[in-house]
């Protein structure tokens, strides 16, 4: 494993790593579903067209709904089943909190599947490139991080572009996630290939494969495949955020992203192993990404696992399914509509709310010990959050913004360079929610004026 | 992309459409450090320097600390009582002022100056400003300016006290005698009758070679050719270095022991409460001001010399004792470490915290040298704190992204507020 001195970044912080419970669990079968809700639209955007009837017996992998058009994606059933209905409801993860989306629920399943690989495989390295485009477009694949887009759509954006480095951010650098750790370790190969497939689709030769150094040592199948690939694997220090796309790019690529810009911008294009995994599949077994790795962990979870779950899977039953106390569990989604899971990351996560179901964007359901809410007082200006801020923002001015409601000020501090990793929250010694205000301010900041007059 | 908001995109059509459920409220983790154990943790290290003024000025330093400790929380608790509105992070800070401002007082005053400090402090420094993390100045400096200014006499005397090593930490400091030929404090019995030494302080032998219609020294360390034989050598009057390291020299309650304040300092640093460029980029500057700004020396006869440079002027050994006698004697220390430390009153970015503390030394060093105020360095710091939101607002860290010379950003319509709509 290549461990170049990179160099760090000004600011974030050592977070405790606490990934024990799940770090060598190998990625298991979820457990069979009462139901699924799949959703249309999993990125949040426009829905797909229905093609089944309720009470039509479905296969595994069979299109369930056409894109309509636009950024809509065709929709494919995960597991073998029957469709129970076409209007139900499902939340799916969208950049700032849950969106109700149209959704098919889909009962009488089947048991969950291994990560299978097959014997037959296409040989993609002779396949012309733009053969390889066009699979790539018509897959239905997405990206597997929040806020989830169509791959095609992100293959747009950095062909247009024109990225000259491709970057997959495998650091994940937040405490409890190990699914893409576990992919890596299992699937490494896969992965690597993926990204090359993805670099040649778009012409890049100069490939990255970003990871944290204290996980070096179970990548060893990884670090064979990346060297007969040309892919420079590069071992970062753990130090959050170094996973944030602009942090990132800073280092490796030594661009600075523009505020409110994404790594795009600056001709790079930014990737996670899920997706990477997902476009080999597709690519080299005709399988359709309709399955993600979730980590199920934290203090309150009774089953820690790195579970192959499929899309549509409903977050509470699956984290219900891991609770210590089925009884106290079962009362949740009657008596609020906030389930005490927390999708995602601890640090940049979601809520879960009680109709939220896994989505790619789904990497952790975490059932952690959360400290009793202390009640937020007044700022002692210690100058934390501005100490430990990646985008080397100054949080307490801007927390002053944000009580006083100055947006323009807060744009002219650049409030559109947050990277929204939540440092400042956790190191504010007053509890004050930082992270929420800056983001509220960000995007007060991008809305667009009033016309004059009206 | 563009942070110009006029040129904004709007958002997709239908992600209006679609009901948010949720706002998340990430992070779900946090660290375990309330703000209480900041201040908590900052009266731990103000007890070495209180610690060593107890055992130079006796049991009166005891009865003054308790007195402005008390008297700060009982005026903090009436406060709060009295209007209606709730005491932030508890009386904490409430007693950290207290023990602040019981450390630069001075340990033989009489039992009303801590209360009235006190209620200075917290009342004018702290309550009116809205409590903790909105005033302006630092509030212990509030209560020791006032009644420094009520009451210059008493509080500043021409000869201050310092128990005799023999009668440490038991006896009165008021039962004081002048002495003769004092040259070093370890080598002194206790005067007959009294318990304690009256010296002048340290400060004000220096402040004679920078202000006064008569200089009194003809030299720093060396005496020049035909200098008549009264005029003294400056540094010859000085109590040794090490007296004012460990703290046997009179002055505040916890102003004179530097050791105790340098290992208070090397604690706030590692716990994190304090960045060291704040407490260098005082002490470093006041050095520099010290080592550069004009003496008066008296020549032969009654010329005065006017020597620029005192650092080079008679040599870097003697030069160097005096730039050290200026930094360790008075209340330098003690304003570096825990006075322009004040969170609140302190610039937030570690660049307005280096401008803040050049700002401070320099100001107090100035105040020191040519105006011969009592308190200078309280004084800076308390000046430079009112330039503490100019300060924040001037110097900018350059934000991850930002073009390093950049135009000045566009004109924005005004609008009122945006959070709400």
């Amino acid at each position: 494993m290549l461990r170049r001195c990179y160099g760090t970044f000004t600011g974030g912080i050592d977070l405790p790593d606490q990934k024990s419970a799940t770090l060598n669990r190998s990625i298991t079968p979820a457990p069979r579903p009462s139901r699924l809700l799949v959703p249309l639209g999993p990125c949040g955007g426009p829905t797909a067209k229905p093609l089944v009837a309720p009470g039509q017996a479905v296969e595994a992998g069979q299109m369930l709904a056409r894109a309509a058009g636009g950024d809509a994606m065709d929709v494919f059933a995960p597991l073998a089943g029957k469709v129970a209905s076409l209007d139900a409801v499902a939340a799916v993860a969208g950049p700032y909190g849950f969106l109700a989306n149209a959704a098919i629920e889909l009962t009488d399943l089947g048991e969950c599947p291994a990560p299978a690989s097959p014997a037959t495989h296409e040989n993609w390295i002779d396949c012309p490139t733009d053969a390889l485009m066009q699979q790539l477009r018509q897959g239905g694949l997405t990206t597997h991080r929040r806020p989830v887009e169509p791959l095609a759509t992100w293959l747009n954006k950095a062909a247009a572009t024109r990225c000259d480095v491709l970057i997959a951010n495998a650091v994940e650098g937040q405490p409890y996630v190990t699914a893409d750790h576990r992919l890596l370790t299992e699937h490494g190969a896969d992965v690597v290939a993926g990204l090359v497939i993805l670099a040649r689709v778009l012409g890049i030769t100069k490939v990255l494969l970003a990871v944290d150094y204290r996980r070096t040592g179970s990548y060893q199948s990884l670090a064979q495949a990346a060297h007969s690939w040309d892919v420079a694997t590069i071992a970062l220090p753990h130090k959050y955020p170094i996973g944030a796309d602009a942090v990132l790019v800073h280092l490796l690529a030594r661009r600075q992203v523009p505020p409110g810009g994404t790594a795009t911008d600056v001709a790079a294009a930014v990737i996670d192993p899920a997706s990477c995994c997902a476009v080999f599949r597709w690519i080299v077994y005709k399988q359709r990404a309709t399955h993600r790795v979730v980590t199920v962990a934290g203090e309150q979870a009774g089953r820690h696992e790195n579970f192959w779950t499929p899309l549509g899977y409903p977050c509470a039953e699956l984290a219900r399914r891991t609770a210590p106390s089925e009884a106290g569990a079962a009362r949740a989604p009657s008596a609020s509509v906030v389930e005490p899971i927390i999708h995602g990351g601890p640090m940049v996560g979601l809520r879960c709310h009680a109709m939220a179901v896994v989505t790619p964007a789904t990497n952790a359901l975490l059932a952690i010990d959360e400290a009793p809410q202390a009640s937020p007082t007044t700022c002692i200006r210690c100058g934390w959050c501005t100490d430990h801020c990646p985008a080397r923002l100054n949080v307490a001015i801007l927390n002053d913004d944000f009580e006083l409601s100055r947006v323009n000020h807060a744009c002219r501090l650049r409030v559109a360079a947050c990277v929204e990793c939540g440092v400042c929250s956790y190191v504010c010694p007053a509890r004050l929610p930082l992270t929420e205000r800056v983001k509220q301010l960000k995007q007060a900041a991008a809305r667009p004026l009033p016309v004059e007059g009206t | 992309m563009t942070t110009d908001r006029t040129t904004a995109q709007p958002a997709p059509p239908h992600a209006a459409a679609v009901p948010s459920y949720l706002i998340s409220n990430a992070p779900f983790l946090h660290s375990l450090e309330p703000a209480r154990t900041i201040y908590i943790v900052t009266q731990v290290a103000a007890c070495g320097p209180l610690v060593a003024g107890l055992v130079f000025f006796g049991w009166r330093a005891a009865i003054v600390a308790a007195l402005a400790i008390v008297s700060c929380a009982v005026v903090e608790k009436a406060y709060y009582r009295c209007t209606y509105t709730p005491a932030l992070l508890g009386r904490s800070h409430a007693y950290l002022t207290g023990l602040l401002l019981a450390l630069t007082l001075p340990p033989f005053v009489p039992w009303y100056v801590p209360i009235l400090a006190a209620v200075f402090a917290i009342v004018v420094g702290k309550a009116i400003f809205g409590g903790v993390g909105h005033f302006l100045w630092q509030p212990a400096l509030i209560g020791r300016l006032a009644v420094a200014v009520m009451f210059p006499a008493t509080m500043n005397p021409t000869a201050w006290p310092v128990l005799a090593p023999n009668k440490l930490l038991v006896g009165d400091v008021r039962q004081s005698r002048p002495m003769e030929n004092y040259r070093r404090w370890s080598a002194q019995p206790a005067p007959p009758g009294a318990d304690a030494f009256a010296l002048p302080r340290p400060t004000t032998i220096l402040g004679g070679l920078t202000t006064g219609a008569e200089p009194a020294f003809s030299g720093l360390a060396t005496k020049p050719e035909n200098a008549p034989p009264n005029k003294g050598l400056a540094l010859m009057r000085m109590p040794p270095l090490t007296d004012l390291f460990y703290g046997a020299t009179p002055g505040g309650i916890g102003e004179t022991c530097s050791i105790a304040i340098v290992l208070a300092a090397v604690y706030l640093i590692y716990r994190g409460y304090v960045k060291w460029q704040l407490p260098v980029a005082i002490v470093l500057s006041a050095a520099a001001v010290v080592a550069v700004a004009p003496i008066r020396l008296a020549g032969a006869g009654q010329e005065v010399r006017t020597v620029w440079l005192p650092l080079l002027a008679e040599g870097s050994d003697a030069g160097l004792t005096y730039v050290c006698y200026q930094l360790f004697s008075g209340e330098l220390l003690l304003a570096a470490v825990f006075m322009a430390t004040e969170m609140t009153s302190r610039p937030v970015t570690t660049g307005g915290q280096v401008i803040f503390g050049v700002g401070c030394g320099t100001v107090g060093a100035l105040l020191k040298l040519y105006l011969q105020v009592p308190i200078p360095f309280y004084m800076g710091v308390l000046a430079m704190n009112t330039f503490t939101p100019a300060i924040d607002s001037f110097w900018r860290p350059r934000v991850l992204g930002q073009k390093r010379f950049r135009l000045p950003p566009p004109k924005i319509a005004s609008r009122g507020s945006r959070i709400a709509d």
